[in-house]
């Protein structure tokens, strides 16, 4: 864990690597550790980068993550008004409290999760896969190009999944004639590629330093205020940490909405007119909002993964896939045969956190300076890192031609706005639900079409589209005026 | 109306799409329902995306976009291009040195290449990260892990006559 977190701890510092793209390096690491060992490693990583990522997102104004860019609306001001150690103060002590709620909501909520995941079917399963990847897919994109390109995205991810032999008929399904393929598309070297490359290829465009050519200045003051801030406004903190959780453990949503949900939330809580011109300009509550909303999700979005199997968002979508690496089915038996498993989980997640958060403000002006490494010196030991992540897959040399592959098939996706959530989501389930489908349809013909359950979850997943696409409509209608 | 790349992502899912049915006519039932109700799905939706991204103006194609990382705008478009074709162009030279040389030599000859050739890094520094690069790798990977990494076409073929 201690190993993870100081990994995780880097990767959110630097705006160049993503937490998703980490984790994914991070997965040939744990081939021969235990469960035990495993999760810790990668959930201590995976949950202090937020904490992490808003360092910079207040520096610098650059997110660390893509989960800290609400934090630049109020946190960057502040630095520039000379309250960057406030600032910090506030977003390192709110994150704290927002992953400590995080975690607690998880534990409390398994007991609840744990008699509805039991009720649930193969029938019920593959439409909750079909309503996880909806929801991703529908809130991945803008407009309506951007909701059928995350659809789209979602199929085509589905599509990747068939390569290989077929487990029920054993047929041989798209492999070109290669053994390699037999064993279906590895997912190391596919998720690598999809989110490491285009980074690395945008790294070398910029040509600069990690954080671009920004300086820093003396941070240490104000870091008590700043901490001091997050008990003085403590219920704002805990309303925004509720907010992160119940974003956090709807699949398909996840920090990146959290976080705006909460800084909006920030705002509504200003009493009068002049309390929230101040907002972006650098009040510290629009940064206490995100700074516990983006955290607190992780505990909760742990939540839909271990129990149905549904990751969140794209860093649970690869977590997924280390439980599969470990001979671990996410669904009822981590909520049985396996409970004590989650639960480290939830102490991960917590502990983690402490530690991070005390090292930061023990080091806070030290660990900015990482930021201004020039690009160039980084970008040979990332690849470095890809290409023998992505070769321990299968110690195969086609591990690396599927890297390059889908490096590519990545950076267009980038490239052209395609968004690649949906497809990691759907590439990893694909096979379940094909699974769930299969079983569905040999134990219940087209009936299981007509269970009340499978019915409800349809209707959801079809509300959950209409929802998007009408208030969509309506906010582009609000918005016409203006633009004329 | 200037044609760009994003015009053909959706004619070749519908491509594949068709691939995939017709290939799934030949399955039993089961084994071809999932792939023919997700390629019947990808062809109508490519084909609205298509029709989409024809008739809708570049600014509203490109606003109407992802929720997801975004590659950098503000450097100049040929510029930009041409650092992306260097940049994958690495990526396959990196590829390349693997296969002919294998991990060992591949890994500090990459990185060495990289800080001298693209980075124009001084000597020392070169030397100094590729020296730590290598150790990184023979380290942890090699001597920690154990793990077979292969010697490479060029080192092979040396050694079949007896020459390695």
């Amino acid at each position: 864990m201690l190993i993870g977190s100081a990994i995780g701890f880097w990767v959110g510092i630097l705006p160049g690597i993503g937490g998703s793209a980490t984790l994914a390096l991070m997965i040939p690491f744990i081939y021969k550790m235990t469960p035990q060992e495993a999760f810790p490693f990668l959930l201590g990583m995976h949950s202090v980068v937020s904490t992490t990522g808003d360092i910079t997102s207040v520096l610098f104004g650059i997110p660390g993550e893509a989960t800290t860019v609400a934090t630049v609306v109020d946190g960057y001001p502040m630095a520039k008004k000379g309250e960057a150690g406030r600032a910090l103060g506030a977003v390192l002590m709110s994150s704290l409290v927002g992953a400590l709620f995080g975690a607690g909501f998880m534990a409390f909520s398994i007991p609840i999760v744990r008699p509805l995941v039991l009720a649930f079917g193969s029938p019920e399963m593959f439409m909750v896969i079909l309503l996880g990847l909806t929801c991703i897919a529908t809130l991945s994109g803008h407009g309506k190009r951007g909701f059928l390109c995350g659809l789209l995205s979602g199929g085509f991810g589905f599509l990747c999944s068939l390569v290989g032999q077929e487990r029920q008929a054993g047929i041989i399904r798209f492999t070109f004639g290669q053994l390699y393929l037999w064993n279906e598309l590895p997912l190391i070297p596919v998720v690598v590629g999809l989110f490491a490359i285009p980074e690395i290829i945008d790294l070398l465009v910029r040509g600069t330093a990690i954080a671009g050519n920004v300086s820093y200045g003396n941070l240490s003051k104000g870091v008590r205020d700043g901490i001091k801030d997050t008990f003085r406004h403590f219920w704002l903190t805990i309303r925004c940490s509720l907010i992160g959780s119940f974003i956090g453990i709807l699949p398909g949503l996840g920090g990146a909405v959290a976080q705006w949900v909460s800084y909006a939330h920030a705002v509504q809580s200003a009493k009068t007119l002049e309390e929230r011109a101040g907002f972006g300009k650098g009040d510290v509550r629009g940064v206490l909002g995100p700074g516990a909303a983006n955290n607190s999700k992780e505990g909760a979005g742990l939540i839909p993964t271990v129990a149905f199997g549904i990751p969140g968002n794209s860093g649970m979508a690869i977590l997924l896939g280390g439980f599969f690496l470990m001979g671990l089915i996410p669904g009822p038996d981590m909520l049985t045969k396996h409970l004590t498993l989650t639960y480290s989980m939830v102490w991960t997640i917590a502990l983690s956190n402490i530690i991070v958060v005390a090292v930061c403000l023990l080091f806070i002006n030290h660990i900015a300076n990482l930021t201004t490494i020039r690009g160039n010196l980084l970008i040979p030991f990332i690849l470095l890192l890809c290409f023998i992540g992505a070769y321990t897959s299968n110690n195969h040399i086609g591990d690396l031609i599927v890297l390059m592959l889908f490096g590519g098939i990545g950076y267009f996706m980038v490239r052209y706005h395609w968004p690649r959530p949906p497809f990691i989501l759907a590439f990893i389930l694909g096979r379940l639900a094909e699974n769930y489908l299969y079983v569905s349809t040999s134990r219940y013909g087209a009936s299981w079409l007509y269970r009340p359950k499978v019915i409800t979850i349809f209707l959801i997943t079809v509300a959950f589209v209409l929802y998007h696409f009408f208030r969509k409509k309506i906010s582009i209608r609000k918005e016409e005026p203006h633009e004329v | 109306m200037r044609y760009s790349g994003e015009h053909f992502v959706s004619p070749c899912l519908m491509a594949m799409a068709v691939g995939v049915m017709i290939t799934a006519m030949k399955w039993p039932f089961k084994t071809a329902l999932f792939p023919m109700i997700v390629s019947v799905f990808i062809f109508f939706g490519a084909m609205a995306e298509f029709l989409l991204t024809f008739f809708e103006s570049k600014h509203i194609v490109t606003k109407q976009g992802a929720v997801d990382f975004q590659l950098s705008e503000d450097i100049d478009q040929a510029l930009a291009n041409r650092r992306t074709l260097l940049g994958f162009a690495w990526i396959i030279g990196f590829f390349l040195l693997i296969l002919l040389f294998g991990f060992l030599i591949a890994v500090p000859l990459m990185v060495f290449l990289f800080l001298k050739v693209q980075a124009k890094e001084r000597w020392g520094i070169s030397l100094l990260l590729t020296g730590l690069a290598l150790v990184f790798f023979y380290g942890l990977f090699i001597w920690l892990l154990s793990i077979p990494f292969p010697v490479g076409w060029i080192l092979e073929g040396l050694k079949m006559p007896g020459l390695g």
